[in-house]
């Protein structure tokens, strides 16, 4: 039968489990600025009891484990969804960078009635539209050299225009390279950490037989920022550890790292993903790697080809009624554009020290006659069966409206994941969160209950003080 | 649901964002007065804006060309409208020398024609910038040359221009020629201003003609034949200034369309890429006033949450 000495013992345990309890509390309160950290909860069980004469008798209270609260679907949920996030915010950055090279705005200057003022005009189809106005000048007043002057600087700005933009567009191609690439070595990176806290929990939880809650935490918090750069799938070991695929290939197997990601060049400077070891190219679906290079070789690569081959039919188009034409002196033959795409356009380099070379007539040695001038002028409103039946203007527009529409689309998915984002960081909040009432309502009720221990030591005390004094009686 | 401690300030930070970017993209479309700015505004929109653009730049152009032509075919009247005189004071001459006339004055009369020739020439031969107004399309040839004999008399006036003319744009599809050749025999094309065959108009060498018969005082052939060949020349010419009056009033009525155009483009424009200023403001003002409120309700939440801890 337990004696007075078992409950003093009882009472030490009770305190011992209510200290614990405070312990976590205070862990969690510690925690509550932590986004990765999910509160814990101590699990107490009342001690074996012991059979009694009059039945079995309870011997207090012991603290089974600490618990994790954690919804695992959430997780999944959150991490799917960071690939998402991942995804549309590099595409989203790729193309607005893209669309800030470009260099397609429309300024207006408001009017004083508050109206859109068109002459507010800037990037290529300003440039574009004043080639075939200065072609126009000159056909109106063909041997004017000042006009003729001004069609060679408006062409050379064009031409430059187009130089720039085609190079600044490779400038984001290569940051979208360099992205790749470091997306790549940011996720190798993580592989490795998640390899070496399944190993880490694997072992403490075999060595304490219980869950290793902050190593889960960190973990967890891993594969969320490995989402963010590329999706993957998951499998749980029996003994804890994670088996991370990618594409259907294993990158990590319990503690060890089996594969990494690479970016190679597989010859034309456009990177792309495989396994570094078995060789497999990867197709990545989710996550900042991939859409940086969906971006690279969607958007980005339809806007440089539409330039290009604008730019190649402006040259092409212009050069064939041009040659025909005659200059003020009566020569023939010569082209007006130089070059073959965006990168290369150039004019006539004899056009900017002597003008009168401009080919505007359409016969020898009549300085007035306009024919060639009017048809290169003619040329801006004629569609182009390899501009897609459309005009210079139109096809560029069209060019300009396909980039504001995966930008605009980019925006839209970036905004939809954010809601999502933030509606399941909530539910894992109300969840995992740490909540600083529930929280220092439960240190009260841990107080109250190491206090009403102490009680209970301190009462036992006083009857065995009643049972020693008995003697000296 | 239960609200976690971060739960507050996650919320707090997503809402003023939001309405941070609201705010700041309804003030940068009230300041520049364009709900489209970036092809990302509105893709659709942003091609319709371009094209709109393109329009009004080619509108410009075709007005700046009608401006051009119209000073070509002012210079043209001025000359044409003087060359009328030379021809009106010439008939004149050849009605006044009849059989009346001593030699003497017949005489004075072939130094005036002669010097009314030279005139003519050099009316004919006026520029329009760097470019004769009358030698087609090879403007830059002074369209007449004469040969003068020993006393300094004109005895031939040929022709060095072509018998083009520049066909300009004055509107997308739409060619017009202020041009008019000073002479042409071929029996084709546009109307030559001083000789056409087809029109029996050959004016310098009438002259010329009633030049000589004034100084050999030849009068019946003046009345026979070169009084009836000036009449010609003058129908001509009278035809070659009302032909003018036509291209210029047609200039003119391009200019008003081309000015219409570019104000309805104007229109179209605003239409397209303006914002809606009256909604736009309104919309300001209410975001304004949510991000205050927002402000105010975290700093309440935020001091709740710390007075927990003074309850307990």
């Amino acid at each position: 039968m337990p004696g007075l000495f078992d409950t003093l013992s009882m009472a030490t345990r009770a305190m011992q489990a209510q200290q614990i309890g405070v312990t976590i509390t205070g862990q969690n309160l510690a925690n509550v600025n932590n986004p990765a950290y999910a509160r814990q909860r101590v699990n107490f069980q009342t001690s074996d009891p012991v059979p009694m004469a009059g039945g079995m008798q309870g011997t207090g209270v012991q603290v089974t484990g600490i618990q994790q609260i954690r919804d695992n679907l959430l997780d999944g949920q959150i991490t799917d969804e960071s690939s998402v996030g991942g995804y549309w915010t590099a595409a989203q950055t790729g193309l607005e960078n893209t669309q800030t090279q470009l260099g397609q705005f429309l300024n207006g200057t408001s009017a004083t009635d508050g109206t859109a003022n068109s002459t507010g005009a800037q990037g290529l189809s300003t440039q574009l539209d004043n080639l075939f106005s200065a072609f126009q000048a000159v056909a109106t007043d063909p041997t004017s050299l000042s006009q003729r002057q001004v069609l060679v600087s408006k062409a050379q700005s064009l031409a430059s225009s187009f130089n720039q933009i085609s190079s600044r567009l490779a400038g984001v191609n290569k940051d979208l390279n360099t992205s790749i690439s470091n997306g790549v070595d940011s996720a190798n990176q993580l592989l490795s950490d998640i390899a070496g806290l399944n190993a880490d929990i694997a072992k403490t939880e075999s060595a304490t037989g219980s869950t290793a809650n902050d190593l889960r935490d960190l973990r967890q918090q891993k594969l969320e920022s490995l989402s963010q750069f590329t999706n993957f799938q998951t499998s749980t070991a029996a003994n804890g550890s994670l088996t991370i695929s990618i594409g259907g290939v294993d990158m990590v197997s319990g503690s060890k790292v089996a594969e990494t990601l690479q970016a190679y060049d597989p010859g034309s400077g456009q990177l792309q993903i495989r396994a570094a070891t078995a060789g497999t190219s990867l197709t990545l679906t989710g996550g900042s790697i991939a859409g940086a290079l969906d971006t690279r070789d969607g958007a980005l690569a339809n806007l440089r080809t539409g330039l290009d081959s604008l730019a190649s039919q402006v040259i092409g188009k212009v050069n064939s009624v041009y040659s025909a034409g005659y200059d003020l002196n009566g020569n023939t033959g010569a082209n007006f554009f130089t070059g073959t795409n965006a990168a290369t356009i150039g004019v006539n380099s004899n056009l900017s020290t002597d003008p009168s070379q401009v080919q505007a007539a359409g016969v020898a040695g009549s300085t007035g006659d306009n024919t060639v001038a009017l048809s290169l002028a003619q040329l801006a409103q004629q569609n182009n069966a390899a501009l897609g039946n459309q005009t210079f203007d139109g096809a560029y527009g069209k060019t300009v409206a396909d980039l504001g529409n995966g930008l605009a689309n980019a925006n839209d998915q970036v905004a939809n994941h954010a809601s999502v984002s933030t509606m399941l960081a909530q539910q894992r909040d109300s969840v995992s969160g740490v909540s600083m009432e529930e929280e220092l309502t439960n240190l009260m009720t841990f107080q109250k209950a190491y206090q009403a221990s102490a009680q209970i030591i301190s009462t036992v005390n006083l009857m065995l003080q009643t049972v020693v004094n008995m003697k000296t009686t | 649901m239960r609200i976690a401690g971060t739960s507050y300030t996650d919320s707090m930070i997503n809402r003023l964002n939001n309405l941070t970017s609201q705010q700041y993209l309804l003030q940068s479309q009230i300041s520049t007065g364009q709900r489209i700015q970036k092809p990302e505004d509105d893709p659709a929109g942003m091609a319709r804006a371009l094209s709109l653009q393109a329009d009004t730049s080619a509108q410009t152009q075709y007005a700046q060309n009608i401006s051009t032509l119209q000073t070509g075919a002012n210079t043209a009247y001025n000359a044409m409208q003087q060359i009328k005189t030379i021809s009106d004071r010439a008939g004149e001459i050849a009605t006044l020398a009849d059989g009346t006339k001593t030699p003497t004055e017949l005489q004075a009369y072939a130094t005036e024609v002669n010097q009314l020739i030279q005139q003519a020439v050099q009316l004919a031969n006026t520029k329009n910038g760097d470019s004769y107004v009358f030698s087609g399309t090879k403007s830059n040839t002074p369209p007449f040359t004469t040969t003068t004999d020993a006393n300094g008399n004109v005895t031939a006036v040929s022709y060095q221009g072509n018998t083009n003319v520049t066909q300009t744009e004055i509107a997308q599809g739409t060619t017009l020629s202020v041009g008019t050749p000073g002479e042409n025999t071929a029996g084709a094309g546009p109307r030559g201003l001083l000789a056409d065959s087809r029109y029996g108009a050959d004016f310098f060498n009438h002259l010329i003609s009633l030049q000589k018969d004034l100084a050999s005082g030849n009068t019946s052939n003046i009345a026979k034949v070169d009084q009836p060949a000036l009449l010609k020349d003058e129908d001509n010419l009278i035809y070659q200034i009302g032909n003018n009056g036509v291209v210029q009033s047609r200039l003119d009525s391009a200019a008003t369309n081309a000015s219409n155009l570019q104000s309805s483009l104007q229109q179209s424009f605003t239409k397209v890429v303006g914002v809606d200023m009256t909604k736009a403001i309104t919309d300001l003002s209410q975001a304004q006033s949510t991000y205050q409120a927002a402000l105010s309700s975290s700093s309440v939440l935020l001091k709740l949450q710390q007075s927990v801890m003074t309850y307990l």
